[in-house]
């Protein structure tokens, strides 16, 4: 677990480029997005795109450096190193979230830093729930990204479309930019339901609370434990699907097999 | 006639990569859901900060979901050279690419015009969506005028955004001859941008001067008027004022790409960076 989160860490912080090339899509997205709030002629809700921004760049994260990372293992086989090595293959998935996680911290950062100067942005945050917030969503969307890793381990060159298929659709349920459940939500009682099951939603439903209206952690009592259960049994059903995944591709042969 | 026979046969190569990964109505389906859902995304934003503020139309909704379906076409445009040279680089496609006589410039052409050629029915498909979508969820129609009239102008408007975008295709092309690394980098920092500076959301004016200047100097942004003047407007004085605009921003911006390109390529050549691959 331990040498797969270096690994990850190691290759952000000893190559700073990286940071540059993950900050783009969520910080000019977000920016976008808080000039369109403020040319609605409503600037205070600038702060909901920015910290969109902030977690979109995990979400990105756990998008093409989770889901599909054993797919691109496979291609330029380190993924057969994995398999033959002692280490359990989902100890090797924890570890690449970890590293996942601090290694998308300084471009979540700086769309911080960066909204934070270009539009005043108005917080008042209740420390305590923003970071139990924080850190479930986090654990949450991680484990939704170790449940989708072991799906794509199907699937070969379809990944990168699928990835770019749901990436925005999912964006646009979870509400990432606008409240997409509860009040204010523009979609229908149904879709809310349905919004709910992806782990992001909550999370920004609760951030979004916690962060600009003072929620404590009594005001989202609730979001905390269904993104507490959601990370439980998605780390389970990803542990699940890979040793289930992993025992059919070696009976068919298709795990070590290169798709270039 | 030769240079025409290269650019037919780079074009349908890339119309096969990039839809016939699997069959062509799952590949529209795929390429379709991201641009619509990205629509939605930018007019829910719209509704749900203009209804807070009282000042929602359906007029200023019609302009953002015709300017977020015609950015997805831009958007894609940024991402073609990186798939043909980067890409090509990796699989050993591009080497064999640039030694042949008519050399890269035919072959990113090309790329450019089936790139074209993909976006345009998911830009049809995802106005169209995101039309009655809206509708739904948010009350009230976007104000968009369809007829045969518009439909026509729409199609003007995007085939002569083609210069400009086989531009973006070329000077994006000179980026991914030479790196070997974070080739994603450039494109999604130009598409990013793009969304801020076409005045694919908002108009010019909201950003801070001097940054306001950008949009007029950007082909894409005549292409984001030119539809909004058929579709929302109906005005043939303004469609025509974009498409001048447009016209000749392509038209410049694809001799500097091709000056750029040219230059980069041979520098290249001669350095040995196209035979370097994307690790």
């Amino acid at each position: 677990m331990y040498s797969r989160a270096w690994v990850r860490v190691r290759s952000t912080y000893g190559e700073p480029v990286w940071v540059a090339v993950n900050l783009a899509v969520p910080l000019l997205s977000s920016l976008a997005m808080a000039l369109l709030y403020r040319s609605t002629g409503l600037s205070r809700f600038t702060g909901f795109a920015i910290l969109g921004g902030v977690m979109l760049a995990f979400w990105g994260n756990v998008l093409w450096s989770m889901a599909s990372q054993f797919n691109w293992d496979k291609e330029v086989g380190i993924f057969e190193i994995y398999l033959i090595s002692p280490a359990p293959i989902s100890a090797i998935l924890v570890g690449m979230s970890l590293g996942g996680i601090l290694a998308t911290v300084p471009s979540a950062a700086l769309v911080t830093l960066i909204g934070w100067r270009f539009f005043s942005l108005s917080v008042n945050p209740s420390w305590v729930a923003v970071f139990l917030t924080f850190i479930l969503t986090l654990a949450s969307l991680y484990a939704m990204g170790m449940l989708l890793s072991s799906l794509y381990l199907v699937y070969g060159r379809e990944a990168e479309s699928l990835n770019n298929a749901i990436g925005d659709p999912i964006n646009l349920l979870s509400g990432l930019y606008f409240p997409s459940i509860g009040t204010g939500s523009p979609f229908p009682f149904a879709v809310q339901i349905i919004a709910s099951l992806i782990p992001l939603t909550i999370g920004m439903d609760a951030l979004r609370k916690s962060v600009f209206y003072g929620g404590d952690v009594e005001a989202v009592w609730l979001d905390l434990l269904i993104l507490a259960v959601m990370a439980g049994v998605l780390l389970f059903l990803g542990d699940r699907a890979m040793k289930a995944l992993e025992e059919r591709g070696r009976r068919e042969g298709t795990l070590v097999v290169r798709l270039r | 006639m030769r240079l025409l026979r290269s650019i037919l046969a780079s074009a349908w190569m890339g119309w096969q990569r990039e839809m016939n990964w699997t069959n062509p109505v799952l590949s529209l389906f795929v390429k379709t859901v991201a641009p619509t859902a990205a629509v939605l995304s930018a007019a829910a934003v719209y509704w749900f900060g203009s209804s807070f503020a009282g000042l929602f139309t359906p007029e200023r909704l019609a302009y953002i979901v015709v300017g977020a379906s015609m950015y997805s076409q831009v958007a894609a445009y940024a991402y073609v050279p990186t798939s043909a040279i980067a890409e090509g680089k990796w699989s050993n496609l591009y080497p064999q690419v640039y030694i042949t006589p008519t050399s890269s410039i035919p072959y990113l052409a090309g790329r450019c015009i089936a790139s074209f050629a993909d976006s345009v029915p998911v830009i049809v498909i995802s106005l169209t969506v995101s039309y009655y979508v809206s509708f739904a969820l948010f009350g009230a129609p976007p104000s968009i005028t369809l007829s045969i009239e518009s439909v026509l102008m729409i199609g003007g408007a995007l085939v002569l955004s083609v210069p400009a975008a086989v531009a973006l295709g070329y000077v994006l092309g000179s980026y991914s001859v030479f790196v070997s690394r974070f080739e994603w980098a450039l494109p999604s920092y130009v598409s990013g941008l793009l969304m801020i500076f076409s005045e694919a959301l908002f108009p010019a004016t909201i950003l801070p001067y001097p940054f306001s200047l950008i949009p007029e100097i950007i082909p894409f942004t005549y292409l984001m008027r030119a539809s909004r003047a058929a579709l929302i407007y109906n005005s043939w004085s303004l469609y025509l004022n974009s498409m001048e605009y447009l016209a000749l921003g392509g038209i410049a911006f694809l001799l500097g790409g091709l000056i750029v390109f040219r230059s980069a390529e041979n520098s290249a050549r001669s350095k040995g960076f196209i035979d370097k691959k994307v690790m």
